[in-house]
C-alpha cells in the first residue's frame, strides 16, 4: 500500500494550500495566473541564487561534525534575494494590500511545494521503505506556507511609505527573523541535537510566533489609518 | 507578430516532447528504495549427486520476517539464531510452509559454547537430506542484523498475549521487516568443470620402477557452499601432500639420495561428491591411455585425508595388506615410526570393506580399491561418517599445527623408510631421517592460513580460480610433468549437477502493516478538517486583533 502512502503525504502536503487558496476569497479574484507568474518569479530568484553561492561560495573543507557557522550565516545572508523576489511580484499587482500578500505567498509556496517536496515524495515515499520523514516533509510544506505568508506580509509593511516610525525597528527585526529561520533552526538541531519531531515543533512554534506578530503589526497598521 | 509567436511556440513544443517524455520514463520507471539493512546470504547447498537431489531448491525471496517462536509462520521468512537452532524448529518452520529460513551465525564461531557448535555439526547432513523447496540461508550476525532480529522477536511473540485493544493498536503500528533477495531464480550450472592436479619425480635407475602415488582431495564440504572452509578436512591433508611433495623433491635432486620409485602427487577435486574428480583420472589412466604410471607397477595408493588433529591415527583399509607386499612394509614402517619416535601417537589400522550397495563411497582409498589397485587413507578420524567431514564449522582454529607437523613428519618417515628399504638395511626405529629443518611448521602453517582463508567448496572452484592456479604453481615448482585434469558431467546421466545463486544480498525493509497506512490517512483526513474550520473562520481572529489595537488607537 505504499502508493496509499504516497497519497497520504501528497494530500497532507497539498490540501492545506487548496484550502487557502479557496477560503481566502483568491479564487474570486481570478488570481490563479498570477500565482503562476509568482511562482516563476520564485524560479528565477532561486536560480539566481544558487548562481550566485556556486561562484562566491568555497567549498567547506572541514571536519565532518564541525559546523561551520559563518559560512552557513553567509549563505543565509543570500536569501535576502527571497525578500527582493517577494517585493518585486508584490510591486507589480495592483490592489489591496492583503490582496498582493496573498497573491505573492500563495505562487511562491506552491512553487516551492511543487519544485522541493513533489520528487521526493514520489520516488521515495513510494517505495517499500516506511520512513516517518515523508510525513515531516509534508507537515514542513505546511509551516513553509503559513512562512511565507507572513514573510510576504512583512516584506509588504517595509515598503510601505506610510509606516510609522515605532514600527520600523519590530518589521526590520522580523524581516530578519524570516531571513535567517533556516539558519537559526539549524543551529539549534546542531547545538541542542534535537530529533526529527521536536525540530518540527520547535520550527513550527518559531513560524507561529512570526506570524502572530506579522499578523499583530499589520492589523495595527491597517486599521489606524 | 503571430508568426513569431507561432513559431516560438513551435520550438518550445519540439524540446518540450522529450522532456516530457524523460518525465514519463522517470514516474513509471520501477523503483529502487533504499533499505533499512543490506547483507550477505549464503545459501544452503543445492545438488544432484547420481541423481538424487539434496538441499533447497529454491533461491528467491520477498517475504515478511519472523522469529522461530512466533504462531503464523505460513509464507514468511523464519529467522532463527545458531543458538537458538534446533532440528525440531527447522521442522516446525517446514510443515507450517514457511516462505524461507535464515539462520544468523555468528561473526567468529568460537563464541559460540562446544556442545552447540558439536549439535550443529550433527545436524548439517540432516539438513541436507531433507529436500526441501524452502530457501535456506545462512548469514552472519552483525549489530544492524542483530536489532533486526531483536525487533522481530518482539513483535512476533507478543502477538498471541494481550488484549484486542493492545494488539490492535500494536498491528497498527508496529515496524515489520521484509527480506528480498535480488538474485534470480537458482538453476543447474551447465558444462562445470572439476580440475583435478598431478605431478611426479621419477625414480632412479631406469624402467618398470614400482609407483607410490599420493593422494588428496582439496575441497572442501558444508551445508553452505561459500562457508565451507574445510580446515581439517580437507585443508590438512593438502597440505601434507605439498610439504611431501617438497620434501622429496628435495631428496630425488641429489644422486645419492636418488630413490628407485616413482612418486605420483594426484590433488584431486570433487572429493566430497563421493570423488569425482579421482574417479575419472582413474578411468583416463586405466583405460583410455595405453602406458601410464598407474597401469604398470603400483607398490600402493597413500590417500591423505583429515590429518590436522588429535593424537590418533587410523590407516583405513578395504583389505588388510598381505604379508610381504609393499603395503605391509608401509604399515609396518608407520607402527615403528609411531612407537619408536612419537610415542604420544595412537597408530591403528582400520578395515572397512568397500560396500557398494552405499549411496557415496566411504574414503577415497575405495576408489583405487574398486580399480584393483592396493590403496588406504590415513586419517585421525576413526569413521567416515564423523561430522567434521562435512562441516562448516571447520575452520581455521581446528587445525592444531603441531600435531599436523608431527603427523606430516611420521608419514614423511615412514614412506622414508619404504623407499630406501631401511628396515631391511637394519636401521633402528629411532633414527629420524628428517631433522628438524626439513620438515618446515612455518611452511605448513603458511599452507593452511591460506588454504582456510577462501571458501573451497567444489561449486566455486572452476578451472580459473586462484586457488587451483596457485596449487599448479606450486606443484610445478617441485614436481616434473604437471598437468590438470578436468572432469565434466557426462550430458546425458550426468553425475553430478550443481545449482548457482548461492551467494545472494538481502535486504531488510521496514515496513508498516497496511492498518496503518488506513489510520494515517484518518488522522490526515481529521487534520484537514480542522485545518478547514480555522481558515474558515480566521476572520474571528483578524476580528479579535483588530479589537486588541483599537483601543490603543482610539486612545491616540
Amino acid at each position: 500500500m505504499t502508493l496509499f502512502h504516497f497519497g497520504n503525504c501528497f494530500s497532507l502536503a497539498y490540501f492545506p494550500y487548496f484550502i487557502t487558496y479557496k477560503c481566502s476569497g483568491l479564487s474570486e479574484y481570478n488570481a490563479f495566473w498570477r500565482c503562476v507568474q509568482a511562482g516563476a518569479t520564485y524560479l528565477f530568484v532561486q536560480l539566481c541564487k544558487m548562481l550566485f553561492l556556486a561562484t562566491f561560495f568555497p567549498t567547506w573543507e572541514g571536519g565532518a561534525g564541525v559546523y561551520d557557522f559563518v559560512g552557513e550565516f553567509m549563505k543565509a545572508t543570500v536569501d535576502l534575494a527571497d525578500l527582493l523576489g517577494l517585493h518585486l511580484v508584490m510591486s507589480r499587482n495592483a490592489g489591496k494590500g492583503e490582496y498582493k500578500i496573498m497573491v505573492a505567498a500563495m505562487g511562491w509556496a506552491t512553487a516551492e511545494l511543487i519544485m522541493s517536496r513533489c520528487i521526493p515524495l514520489w520516488v521515495g515515499a513510494r517505495g517499500i521503505e516506511f520512513d516517518w520523514k515523508y510525513i515531516q516533509m509534508s507537515f514542513d510544506s505546511n509551516i513553509s506556507l503559513v512562512h511565507y505568508i507572513a514573510m510576504a506580509a512583512v516584506v509588504w509593511m517595509f515598503t510601505r511609505y506610510d509606516l510609522p516610525k515605532s514600527f520600523r525597528l519590530p518589521v526590520t527585526i522580523l524581516l530578519g527573523l524570516c531571513v535567517y529561520k533556516g539558519f537559526l533552526m539549524e543551529l539549534f538541531v546542531h547545538v541542542f541535537l534535537l530529533g526529527s519531531w521536536t525540530a518540527l515543533l520547535v520550527k513550527a512554534v518559531l513560524t507561529g510566533a512570526i506570524s502572530l506578530c506579522s499578523l499583530f503589526l499589520f492589523v495595527t497598521l491597517v486599521h489606524s489609518n | 507578430m503571430f508568426e513569431e509567436a507561432s513559431e516560438v511556440l513551435e520550438n518550445m513544443l519540439k524540446w518540450s516532447f522529450p522532456l516530457s517524455l524523460v518525465l514519463f520514463l522517470v514516474l513509471v520507471c520501477p523503483l529502487r528504495a533504499e533499505a533499512a539493512h543490506e547483507f550477505s546470504v549464503y545459501r544452503m547447498q543445492q545438488y544432484d549427486l547420481q541423481g538424487q537431489t539434496y538441499g533447497s531448491r529454491n533461491a528467491i525471496l520477498n517475504t515478511e520476517a519472523r522469529t522461530v517462536d512466533a504462531e503464523v509462520l505460513s509464507r514468511r521468512c523464519v529467522m532463527v539464531r545458531l543458538a537458538d537452532f534446533s532440528y525440531e524448529k527447522y521442522q516446525k518452520a517446514l510443515r507450517q510452509s514457511a516462505g524461507a529460513v535464515v539462520i544468523i551465525l555468528p561473526q567468529n564461531m568460537s563464541t559460540m559454547p562446544q556442545d552447540i557448535v558439536q549439535q550443529f555439526m550433527e545436524l548439517e547432513p540432516e539438513l541436507l537430506a531433507t529436500e526441501t523447496i524452502v530457501p535456506v540461508y545462512f548469514a552472519l550476525e552483525d549489530e544492524e542484523l542483530l536489532s533486526i532480529y531483536t525487533q522481530t522477536q518482539i513483535s512476533s511473540s507478543s502477538q498471541g498475549s494481550s488484549s484486542a485493544a493492545e494488539v490492535l493498536l500494536h498491528t497498527a503500528t508496529a515496524n515489520g521487516f521484509q527480506m528480498v533477495t535480488s538474485g534470480a531464480q537458482s538453476k543447474a550450472v551447465s558444462d562445470w568443470a572439476i580440475t583435478s592436479l598431478e605431478g611426479r619425480l621419477t625414480g632412479a635407475g631406469g624402467e618398470d620402477l614400482p609407483t607410490i602415488v599420493l593422494v588428496a582431495h582439496y575441497d572442501s564440504f558444508g551445508v553452505a557452499p561459500w562457508l565451507s572452509y574445510g580446515a581439517d578436512s580437507n585443508g590438512s591433508g593438502v597440505a601434507v601432500l605439498l610439504e611431501l611433495a617438497r620434501l622429496f623433491s628435495r631428496l630425488y635432486s641429489y644422486k645419492r639420495t636418488h630413490a628407485g620409485y616413482n612418486l605420483l602427487f594426484f590433488l584431486s577435486g570433487g572429493g566430497k561428491f563421493n570423488y569425482q574428480g579421482t574417479k575419472r583420472w582413474l578411468e583416463d589412466n586405466l583405460d583410455h591411455t595405453d602406458s601410464s604410471l598407474l597401469q604398470d607397477n603400483v607398490a600402493f595408493v597413500l590417500c591423505l585425508d583429515t590429518l590436522g588433529n588429535s593424537d590418533n591415527l587410523h590407516l583405513h583399509v578395504s583389505k588388510p595388506p598381505k604379508e610381504g607386499s609393499p603395503q605391509h612394509a608401509l604399515l609396518r614402517e608407520l607402527e615403528t615410526v609411531a612407537a619408536h619416535q612419537h610415542p604420544d601417537l595412537k597408530f591403528s589400522m582400520v578395515h572397512k570393506k568397500i560396500n557398494l550397495a552405499d549411496d557415496t563411497l566411504a574414503w577415497e582409498h575405495e576408489r583405487f580399491g574398486i580399480r584393483r589397485l592396493p590403496a588406504f587413507t590415513l586419517s585421525h578420524l576413526e569413521s567416515h561418517r564423523s561430522p567434521a567431514r562435512h562441516s562448516i564449522m571447520d575452520m581455521r582454529p581446528h587445525v592444531d599445527l603441531t600435531k599436523l607437523s608431527r603427523n606430516t613428519k611420521v608419514i614423511a618417515e615412514a614412506l622414508a623408510r619404504v623407499i630406501y628399504n631401511l628396515t631391511e638395511k637394519g636401521v633402528g626405529g629411532d633414527l629420524q631421517i628428517f631433522t628438524e629443518q626439513m620438515v618446515q611448521e612455518d611452511q605448513l602453517a603458511s599452507l593452511v592460513d591460506w588454504l582456510t582463508a577462501q571458501p573451497r567448496a567444489a561449486q566455486l572452484l572452476d578451472k580459473d580460480s586462484s586457488i587451483v592456479n596457485t596449487l599448479e604453481y606450486y606443484l610445478s615448482r617441485y614436481l616434473k610433468d604437471v598437468k590438470r585434469h578436468l572432469v565434466r558431467a557426462d550430458k546425458r546421466d550426468p553425475e553430478f549437477v550443481f545449482y548457482d545463486q548461492l551467494k545472494q544480498t538481502m535486504n531488510a525493509y521496514r515496513v508498516k502493516p497496511a492498518i496503518f497506512d488506513l489510520l494515517l490517512a484518518v488522522c490526515i483526513a481529521s487534520y484537514l478538517g480542522v485545518l478547514y474550520l480555522a481558515v474558515q473562520n480566521f476572520g474571528l481572529l483578524y476580528g479579535f486583533l483588530r479589537r486588541v489595537t483599537a483601543p490603543r488607537v482610539k486612545q491616540h
